[in-house]
């Protein structure tokens, strides 16, 4: 009768999973020399590509870290992890990082929605998680524990509605994506903007995952702004240049960093050109950290390195950086903490990077950039 | 008060216009599986999905004209067709008779099993190229602006309206006018009559499939060239717009399908220009279920059937 | 009751009570993490079950009540200062309400009709929750909401699982009831129900609100060991989860639906070292456990032949 197979069937399950459990659990073999980070990042799902640009980058930092030897007699490792982007799967790893008494510092996540929720649990378990991007204004405000190497909104707000008036533009549209970086984001500029003396048309909030622009470009044509400011990511950023282009919209365009992207230019073509934008990380930059990273990135990796790339590059050197001032082999999480707290003009390809010693909030510096035939040109106006 | 009519309001009809024809696209296919099979088919989107991925890979690899694109689309759909209802559907028709075939278990087991596969066929699209979007030689991008006046279309709007009418005409045309579309629509009316009359259900499905996959994955490659995005995950929201609106228009009606997309087309588009574009998606799934409330049947909804 | 031909029955439950004490047992953080995850999971599939497997209605947008249970909890908590005790029961009710409304709005409707406006309901309130910034702070979430007020990872688990297991008992005496019944034949054969006299338009409103009355605790419970929650945890993803964990665990079987969210919960968890490829294993495991068990891990049926064997009852089958 079927539903006795059905039982047999589901008692042999239940058997392996149950030996699969406690081998899972039982086994925690490390090398005494080798130190370990987590690193939780999406490398399946949506956000699959950011993740794994993280994971190239962090991968580089570490292969150069442990071949400079720096630590005499030990290694770091990175252990990574998939978050899918789920907050759900970045609890669970924050407390599987946290049980993991072998690691000492985690990195990640990528939105600030995982980062927080994964936060949470760091807060409480007491492990030092430095994020590359997770730019929520709350994020290191839930304890200690946190930090994040990325601009934040705060900065770059005001420093491209600056940048906007100072080119003569009185009234813009905001377009931004409706996740709580965009809203930050719009928020910000917004505030930055209307206090210097300009007006905001209309601000337009976007569900991700929407791919037509058409109607949204077509509401903003109608209240015939100066300029457009993009508060969102390079693939929908390529929609809206191309169907701007397509609908005739003449408006110039600005974007903040996060839009900064090669594949931009691949994915818009000629209707990316003109498009300005602000940056901490310049591929062509000619300083010599920067040049040595794309150059050591490309080969690798068969690609350019992106603000994403950057960051994670960054943020790994940051952490492993602490370890070292905390102790090396004999880091403890409490040490990496404050040796993190205590980082100062670190250089980085993403520039000097101070974490700020009440708020832990990073003090960078941004630059102009604009599309000229297909490059990303560094611009002073 | 309706100061708002004025030429950037038709714009915005035909913004929406155009968006929901890319929705019909994908509808007509996944009705014409549903009506005649009875099964929900997770799996379209990712054939949609794949349709655009294999233009891009000739176009990569051959750089042919366009037309030559779509006719090796046309045969990769084809053979989707066949693979998805092999593996998908067909292991779980252990029987032949119309009680089985209509019953809600087999519908449960398919709506998951084509679902598990739609999963699996994205993560595995996923892995080998990326979850970016894929760059398309600029040269092939159905983009060209044409203007009429003060409006402002663009090229592939017009092939996306010339290929749905098409496929529509052809669709009717085969299941009307021909034999295959006969043993289709004997299928989905009386499964046992048709068996009686000596039709062979088991190729009449296959035939569903094929028809219903090859219109899919054409008009992924078209509206993948049309906006320039393709990308793992594109099948999957348009998938629940067609879903959505070929409920809305009755379960079996593919007339009924189109009409309800392009109206879900046109509300978003409309909305969006007097609250923000986030609201505007709650707009089109209230449209549905307020038709659902007034029509329980969808607007072209037959009458009820009895298994 | 005779412990020998219960057996078949209660074996599988043993063994999923084996698992939880083991992830109990174990006492890490992640275990725990784990644990909870489990039992708030198996509620949420359990009230899906009621609806889908049981009454036959296949839902889509359960995630979306889930989300409401989550955004009061999180909202009573955290603005209001409510207790935990208050907020799990104000979340059950409130999400019942809405529950008792779509399906008073949804009466109507059947099969593929009924799923879909689930679809929109579904969509429409996930909407709500990330646009309606002023009130549920929109994708930001909510970040403050305070735990379940024990002073341990132990005890905060045992109250999830002592809350989870009261309404699962209570589903479970649903289930097997007159009232179980009734919706089992709404299931089979609507018009033969409407035939003998009961209401199914009030049937299907009443297992909407037990349904969505567990589902909004289960959310309050996510909410409270969680501490954020954002609309992105509530899309229709998650109910295409929900539906997944019942599918496979057996419609119409409260047992099944244990498995269901045990197995979907656990072996994305158990598969981890296989990294990328890991979705692609899980979508590969729920496609080989509908073809070859496709009345789920345990499916109704037995059920049914149990309660006919113990009682005599011939109302069964």
């Amino acid at each position: 009768m079927s539903h006795f197979s059905g039982n047999k069937t589901a008692i042999k399950i239940i058997r392996t999973m149950v030996m699969l459990a406690l081998g899972v659990t039982a086994f925690h073999a490390n090398a005494e020399t080798t130190v370990n980070i987590g690193y939780q990042a999406p490398f399946t799902g949506e956000y699959a590509q950011y993740g794994i640009m993280f994971r190239n980058a962090a991968t580089l930092a570490l292969n150069e870290f442990n071949q400079s030897h720096r630590l005499a007699g030990a290694k770091v490792n990175i252990e990574f992890e998939d978050s899918k982007g789920d907050a759900k799967e970045g609890v669970t790893i924050a407390h599987k990082f946290s049980d993991d008494a072998s690691i000492v510092g985690v990195i990640g996540d990528f939105s600030s929605t995982v980062s927080i929720a994964a936060a949470k649990v760091y807060a409480e378990t007491h492990v030092a998680q430095l994020s590359q991007t997770a730019s929520h204004p709350d994020f290191v405000k839930i304890s200690p524990w946190q930090f994040r190497n990325i601009i934040t909104e705060a900065y770059e707000g005001p420093f491209m509605a600056n940048w906007l008036y100072q080119n003569g533009v009185r009234k813009v549209a905001v377009i931004n994506i409706q996740n709580d970086w965009g809203q930050t984001a719009s928020k910000n500029f917004i505030n930055a903007f209307t206090s210097r003396g300009g007006v905001v048309t209309t601000a337009e909030p976007f569900n991700p995952g929407t791919r037509d622009f058409r109607s949204i470009l077509t509401k903003i044509a109608r209240t015939n702004p100066d300029a457009i400011y993009l508060c969102l990511f390079y693939e929908d950023g390529a929609a809206v240049l191309q169907q701007k282009a397509q609908l005739g919209l003449n408006a110039k365009v600005y974007g903040s960093s996060a839009i900064y992207e090669k594949k931009l230019i691949d994915l818009a073509g000629p209707a990316a050109n003109g498009l300005k934008l602000s940056t901490t990380f310049a591929v062509n930059s000619p300083a010599q950290n920067v040049r040595a990273f794309v150059k050591s990135y490309e080969s690798h990796f068969k690609a350019e390195p992106s603000m994403f790339a950057g960051q994670a590059y960054d943020a790994t050197n940051i952490m492993l950086d602490a370890i070292v001032k905390a102790g090396g082999a004999k880091a403890t999480r409490d040490g990496v903490r404050k040796a993190l707290a205590e980082t100062k003009n670190f250089p980085g390809v993403t520039g000097n990077t101070t974490f700020d010693p009440v708020t832990r909030e990073p003090t960078k510096v941004l630059t102009h950039l604009q599309i000229r035939n297909g490059e990303f040109v560094a611009v002073s106006e | 008060m309706f100061d708002f009519l004025d030429i950037f309001f038709v714009q915005q009809l035909i913004n929406g216009l155009a968006q929901g024809l890319v929705y019909a696209l994908m509808a007509i296919g996944f009705t014409l599986i549903f009506g005649v099979l009875n099964v929900v088919n997770f799996a379209h989107g990712e054939v949609y999905m794949l349709g655009a991925f294999v233009g891009l890979l000739v176009i990569q690899v051959w750089a042919p004209p366009l037309v030559a694109v779509i006719l090796v689309v046309v045969v990769v759909g084809l053979l989707l067709g066949v693979g998805l209802e092999r593996v998908a559907f067909r292991p779980f028709r252990r029987f032949n008779d119309e009680a089985s075939l209509k019953s809600k278990a087999l519908r449960e087991a398919t709506l998951l099993s084509s679902l598990a596969i739609s999963i699996f066929v994205r993560e595995l699209t996923q892995t080998y190229f990326g979850s970016e979007m894929q760059a398309i030689p600029q040269r092939y991008l159905l983009m060209t602006p044409i203007k009429i006046g003060a409006l402002n279309l663009v090229s592939g709007q017009l092939v996306i309206l010339g290929v749905g009418l098409l496929m529509f005409l052809v669709l009717q045309y085969t299941l009307f006018h021909t034999r295959v579309g006969l043993s289709i629509r004997a299928v989905a009316n009386n499964l046992s009559g048709a068996t009686h009359v000596g039709i062979n259900v088991g190729q009449t499905i296959i035939a569903t499939f094929v028809i219903g996959s090859i219109l899919g994955a054409v008009s992924g490659a078209l509206v993948g060239l049309y906006t320039g995005n393709i990308y793992a995950q594109m099948g999957f929201a348009p998938g629940i717009k067609a879903f959505v609106a070929m409920v809305m228009g009755g379960l079996s009606s593919i007339p009924g399908a189109v009409i309800s997309a392009l109206v879900l087309g046109v509300s978003e588009s409309i909305a969006t220009q007097f609250i923000s574009q986030g609201w505007s998606d709650l707009i089109s799934y209230g449209l549905l279920v307020l038709t659902l409330l007034v029509f329980p049947r969808g607007l072209f909804g037959g009458s009820d059937e009895r298994v | 009751m005779n412990v020998y031909k219960a057996w078949p029955r209660l074996v599988p439950l043993l063994a999923l009570l084996a698992i939880y004490a083991g992830l109990v047992a174990a006492g890490s953080g992640y275990a725990y993490r784990v644990a909870t995850t489990v039992a708030i999971m198996g509620l949420l599939a359990a009230s899906a079950n009621l609806i889908t497997g049981v009454a036959g209605l296949m839902t889509l947008g359960h995630a979306a009540f889930y989300g409401i249970g989550a955004y009061t909890a999180a909202l009573a908590s955290s603005d209001w200062g409510a207790p935990p005790v208050v907020t799990l029961l104000l979340a059950g009710l409130v999400t019942s309400l809405v529950g008792l409304l779509v399906a008073w709005l949804t009466r109507k409707l059947v099969s593929v009709h009924f799923a879909v406006a689930t679809l929109g309901v579904g969509q429409v309130i996930y909407v709500t929750m990330l646009n309606w910034v002023d009130f549920t702070r929109g994708p930001m979430g909510i970040t403050d909401i305070p735990g379940l007020g024990a002073h341990s990872d132990a005890g905060n688990l045992a109250i999830v699982t002592a809350v989870c297991a009261v309404l699962l008992w209570g589903l479970s005496r649903i289930i097997h009831s007159y009232f179980g019944n009734a919706l089992r034949a709404l299931r089979e054969d609507e018009r033969c129900v409407a035939a003998m006299g009961l209401s199914p338009a009030r049937l299907k409103i009443q297992a909407m609100g037990l349904s969505c009355f567990c589902a909004g605790v289960a959310g309050a419970l996510w909410a409270h060991s969680t501490r954020y929650i954002s609309p992105a945890d509530f899309r229709f993803t998650e109910s295409i989860s929900i539906l997944a964990m019942v599918v496979v665990g057996g419609l119409g079987s409260l047992p099944g639906a244990l498995l269901g969210a045990l197995i979907l919960t656990l072996f994305p968890e158990l598969l981890r070292s296989l990294g990328d490829y890991r979705m692609m294993a899980i979508s590969g495991i729920m496609f080989a456990s509908i073809l070859f068990l496709p009345r789920g891990l345990f499916g109704e049926a037995s059920a049914l032949r149990l309660l006919k064997r113990h009682f005599n009852w011939q109302g069964a089958q």
